[in-house]
């Protein structure tokens, strides 16, 4: 999935390269923009607003961890399907 | 361009893969030593924070506190004259410090069980059911607190273990509203 290290090594005669180099800003944008979307979505849920004390108690520890992982895994779904998408209107 | 790290607050910093930054005082030769030690304070930390680790700890706090009592009311019954006489009838000083020191280790040894089965029970349970739900209210105390008072009363018949069970659960919820989650007053 991730372009950057082919991007480097290409020769530096601008068209590919921009190309490359365009497709991963859009990447790190989009995993920047999942990772912001997940901590905020995720501290809305678990993490209660009283803060009796500074450390996680087991139950925001476990909420949390169940939070990441189904945020993950919508984002694999939606992903494929987006791909499928993209790969139907491509070819069709 | 978004590939910088960014540097306001709650921005992501994105740095390229064993390039993260060290803290002050830890050279690049260290790196690979510092990341070994963070891996291993990480397996620590979920180690204590897991529910066996609370349940040892908790077991063995009740037992420290009800061999503590029984040491206390150890001594208490000793000051009784009568008891004195009839159990140290003909012994010799020596035997008598000895038969002392025994009968308060056993006192000991049964108390610190008893409080250490409710302590282990409680915090086991509570830990266990506060990891399913995923939530932190009292709801966890006041359930952990009715099964581990049935448990505990097991053998005295339903009627007792459920009796049991709701009084240590209204002891529970008493000790968590009063001293634990109490509102703390705002400091300015």
């Amino acid at each position: 999935m991730s372009f950057l290290g082919r991007g480097s090594s290409s020769q530096p005669s601008g068209g590919v390269n921009t190309a490359k180099i365009d497709l991963a800003i859009t990447e790190l944008d989009t995993v920047t923009d999942f990772f912001n979307r997940m901590v905020s979505s995720c501290h809305a849920k678990c993490i209660s607003t009283r803060y009796a004390e500074p450390d996680l108690n087991k139950g925001e520890n476990v909420c949390i961890d169940r939070c990441v992982a189904k945020f993950n895994e919508v984002q694999k779904k939606v992903g494929e399907k987006l791909q499928n998408r993209g790969a139907a209107n491509a070819g069709g | 361009m978004s590939a910088l790290p960014i540097r306001f607050p709650g921005g992501t910093p994105i740095w390229a893969p064993g390039k993260e930054p060290l803290p002050l005082g830890i050279s690049e030769e260290e790196r690979a030593q510092w990341e070994q030690m963070k891996k291993w304070e990480s397996y620590t930390q979920m180690a204590m924070e897991s529910c066996v680790a609370k349940t040892v700890l908790a077991g063995g706090a009740g037992f420290g506190i009800g061999a503590f009592f029984s040491l206390m009311s150890a001594s208490f019954a000793y000051e009784d004259p009568y008891l004195r006489q009839q159990t140290q009838a003909g012994l010799k000083p020596h035997q008598k410090a000895r038969e002392v020191f025994r009968e308060m280790g056993k006192g000991m040894w049964s108390s610190g069980k008893g409080f250490g089965k409710v302590g282990a029970l409680f915090a086991g349970i509570e830990c266990v059911i506060e990891g399913y739900r995923a939530k932190n209210d009292i709801y966890n105390s006041v359930s952990a607190g009715f099964v581990a008072g049935g448990v505990l009363a097991r053998n005295s018949g339903p009627k007792a273990a459920i009796g049991g069970g709701l009084a240590f659960a209204a002891f529970s919820a008493a000790i968590d509203l009063l001293f634990l989650r109490r509102e703390t007053a705002e400091e300015d």
